[in-house]
C-alpha cells in the first residue's frame, strides 16, 4: 500500500498522470468528435482552408437530411433488430455448449475447443460468395435471417469460449447442492450457473452485438434492397460517384454509433473486467 | 421447461436421465450444427469451388472441374503476390503500431484516478466502431484540400499532402488508420492482462527497492507475456484479413497501391465475377491463417 501511495505521491506524478489520460482520451476520442462538429456544419463551411473549427450555428439541418436522402431509421431498425437477435441467439446456444464443455464429463473436450477455435479464425471473405449461393438457395435473401444466422454463428466460438471460460469458475458444489435438492442439469444451468457468470453473459452478449452491429461484408453482399440495408452499409450510401457530402456522413456515423457508444458508456467497467476474466478475443 | 416440473413436483415418477455424454451431446448440438452449416459447410464449398472454373462473365465455359489451375494462375499472377506483400508489409506495420500505441494506452487506463472511466470509453470506442465508420471518418480527416489532418500539419509548421491521391501517402493514411482502431484492440487485451497481476507482487517489488520502472519490467511485463502472445495472434490473424477499413478507406487504391488480399478476394468475387479464382484465392488466405491458428492452438492447449 506504501510503496503505491509513494508512486502516487511523487512530485512530477501528477503531471505525467494528466497528459497521459489527455492524450489517451483525446486520441480516442477525437475522430468522433471531429465527426460530430463536421455534422453540424454547412458544405460551405466544410471547403475552407485553414479548417474551420466550430460550425458558425448548431442546426440540424445535416441530421433532417441523412434520413430524408436515404431510409436511414429502417437501416437503424434493421441493424437493431439484427443485432439483437443474433445477440439472443448466440447467447443462448453458447451457454448450452459452454455447459457441456465446461462441466459435463465429456470425450474428445479438447478437440471440441480446437474445432471451436478454429472456426474463429475462418475468413470470412471466403464465406461470403458460398453463403450468398446457400441464401439464395433457400431463397433468404434479402431477409433477416441471411444476417442473423451468419452473424450467430461468426460470434458463437468467441461467445463459448468467454463462457466457458466464467462457468469453470464456478465451484461445482453449488450445482450439485442445487441438484441434491432435486433441480435437474439444465436447471442447475439456469438457475445457478447462468445467474452467476451474469459478467461473462454481459461481456458475450456486448461482444456478439457490436459484432453485429459493425459487420459490414455479409450485410453488404447478403442483402441489396435499399429497405434490408444496416447501418454499417447504409452510411457509405451517401456519396455519390464523385462527391463526398461529408456533413450528411458525419451525421449518419454520429446516429449509427449512439448504441455503440451508449453500451460502451454503460458497460465499460464491467465489460473490461469481463473480458479480463474471460481472457480471450476480444 | 422439464426442470419446472422436476422441482416443483418431485412426488412424480422421476424421468428417465440421460447420460452425462449424451446430454453434452445434446447441448452441443445446436452450435456445432449453426457452426456446421454457417461456417465448416461455406468453407468446404469454397475448397471445392477453388478445383472449378467457374466464371459467370464466360457462362458458355460452364463450370468444368480443373483441377489445381486455378492455384497455378495463382502463383503467376503478379498481382497477387502484390496484394500478398501488400497485406504483409501493412501487417506488420500496423501489428507492431498497435502494441506500441496500444500498450502505453493500457498503462494509462490501468491507473487509478477520478478520469479512469473517461479513458476506459476513449480506449473502447475505437475497437468497438463499426470498421466502415472509421474508415470514412479517417478519410475525411485526411482529406487532401480540406482534411483536419493537414490543418494541424500546416499550423504545426510542417506540410500539407494530398493523402489519398499518392499510394505512399494514401498506404500511410490507412496503415494509420488501423493502428488506431485495432490499437484499442491491444489495450484492452493488455488491460485485461494488467488486472490479473497481482498488486501484492509489484508492490513487493518495490518495497524490495526496485523503482517502479524495474518493477514493471520485471514483474508486470513477464506476467503480462502470455496476454501479449494471445493479442499478438489474434492482431496477425486480422491483419491478414483485413478488408472493411481498407475497402471503405481507398478501395484498394490509388492505383493498386492500398489493395489487400481480402479487397483482391471480394473483387476477383464480386467484381470479376471469377468464383472458381476467386475461391482460390480465398482458400490461400485461409491457409496462411490456418497456420497461425495451429501455432495459437498448440499454445493454448501448452497452457492447460
Amino acid at each position: 500500500m506504501t510503496a503505491v501511495r509513494r508512486f502516487q505521491h511523487r512530485p512530477g506524478a501528477t503531471v505525467w498522470r494528466a497528459l497521459g489520460y489527455a492524450a489517451l482520451i483525446l486520441g480516442g476520442l477525437f475522430p468522433l468528435l471531429w465527426m460530430i462538429l463536421t455534422s453540424f456544419k454547412s458544405e460551405d463551411e466544410l471547403s475552407r482552408f485553414p479548417v474551420q473549427y466550430l460550425p458558425s450555428h448548431w442546426s440540424l439541418h445535416n441530421y433532417r437530411l441523412v434520413f430524408s436522402e436515404q431510409p436511414f431509421a429502417t437501416f437503424f431498425l434493421n441493424s437493431l433488430l439484427v443485432s439483437v437477435v443474433s445477440t439472443a441467439l448466440c447467447v443462448g446456444i453458447a451457454a448450452l455448449a459452454a455447459y457441456a464443455l465446461a462441466r459435463l464429463n465429456l470425450r474428445r473436450r479438447g478437440l471440441y475447443t480446437t474445432l471451436i477455435v478454429t472456426f474463429s479464425m475462418f475468413p470470412v471473405i471466403s464465406l461470403m460468395v458460398p453463403l450468398f449461393r446457400i441464401m439464395r438457395g433457400v431463397n433468404l435473401l434479402n431477409t433477416y435471417p441471411a444476417l442473423i444466422l451468419p452473424y450467430t454463428a461468426l460470434s458463437l466460438p468467441i461467445a463459448i469460449l468467454v463462457l466457458v471460460a466464467f462457468f469453470s469458475g464456478i465451484p461445482r458444489d453449488l450445482e450439485a447442492a442445487a441438484m441434491v435438492d432435486g433441480c435437474s442439469r439444465v436447471g442447475a444451468l439456469r438457475r445457478i450457473i447462468l445467474p452467476l457468470s451474469a459478467p461473462g453473459v454481459v461481456t458475450a452478449a456486448l461482444l456478439v452485438f457490436v459484432n453485429s452491429w459493425n459487420e459490414f461484408l455479409l450485410a453488404l453482399s447478403l442483402t441489396t434492397r435499399p429497405a434490408m440495408r444496416t447501418v454499417s452499409v447504409g452510411v457509405t450510401l451517401y456519396q455519390g460517384e464523385f462527391s463526398f457530402p461529408w456533413p450528411l456522413i458525419s451525421a449518419a456515423i454520429v446516429i449509427g454509433l449512439v448504441p455503440i457508444v451508449l453500451l460502451i458508456v454503460v458497460f465499460q467497467k464491467r465489460f473490461v473486467a469481463g473480458l479480463a476474466a474471460g481472457g480471450v478475443k476480444a | 421447461m422439464t426442470d419446472r416440473t422436476v422441482s416443483s413436483a418431485p412426488a412424480r415418477r422421476p424421468r428417465r436421465e440421460l447420460s452425462e455424454g449424451q446430454l453434452a451431446a445434446v447441448l452441443l448440438a445446436p452450435a456445432l450444427l449453426v457452426l456446421g452449416a454457417v461456417l465448416l459447410y461455406p468453407m468446404l464449398s469454397t475448397l471445392y469451388t477453388s478445383l472449378l472454373t467457374q466464371k459467370l462473365t464466360e457462362p458458355w465455359l460452364g463450370t468444368p472441374f480443373s483441377g489445381l489451375k486455378n492455384y497455378v494462375q495463382l502463383v503467376h499472377d503478379a498481382r497477387f503476390w502484390t496484394a500478398l506483400q501488400h497485406t504483409l508489409v501493412f501487417g506488420v506495420l500496423t501489428v507492431s503500431g498497435s502494441f506500441l500505441v496500444g500498450v502505453p494506452m493500457a498503462l494509462i487506463a490501468h491507473w487509478e484516478g477520478r478520469l479512469r472511466p473517461y479513458a476506459r470509453v476513449a480506449m473502447l470506442l475505437p475497437w468497438a466502431m463499426p470498421p466502415t465508420f472509421t474508415a470514412l471518418t479517417f478519410q475525411w480527416m485526411f482529406n487532401g484540400q480540406y482534411g483536419v489532418v493537414n490543418d494541424l500539419l500546416v499550423r504545426l509548421g510542417g506540410e500539407a499532402r494530398s493523402w489519398l491521391t499518392q499510394p505512399v501517402w494514401a498506404a500511410t493514411a490507412l496503415i494509420l488508420t488501423i493502428i488506431w482502431k485495432t490499437s484499442s484492440f491491444v489495450a484492452l487485451m493488455v488491460l485485461g492482462g494488467l488486472q490479473g497481476v497481482p498488486r501484492e507482487l509489484t508492490e513487493a517489488a518495490e518495497v524490495d527497492g526496485a523503482g517502479s520502472w524495474v518493477s514493471f519490467w520485471r514483474v508486470t511485463v513477464p506476467l503480462l507475456a502470455p496476454t501479449l502472445a494471445v493479442a499478438f495472434i489474434f492482431r496477425a490473424i486480422s491483419a491478414l484479413q483485413v478488408f472493411d477499413i481498407p475497402y471503405a478507406f481507398s478501395g484498394g487504391g490509388p492505383a493498386g497501391a492500398t489493395e489487400t488480399l481480402g479487397i483482391y478476394i471480394y473483387r476477383t468475387s464480386i467484381e470479376f465475377l471469377d468464383f472458381g479464382y476467386g475461391a482460390a484465392l480465398a482458400v490461400a488466405l485461409f491457409a496462411v491463417s490456418l497456420g497461425i491458428t495451429a501455432v495459437y492452438v498448440r499454445y493454448v492447449r501448452g497452457d492447460q
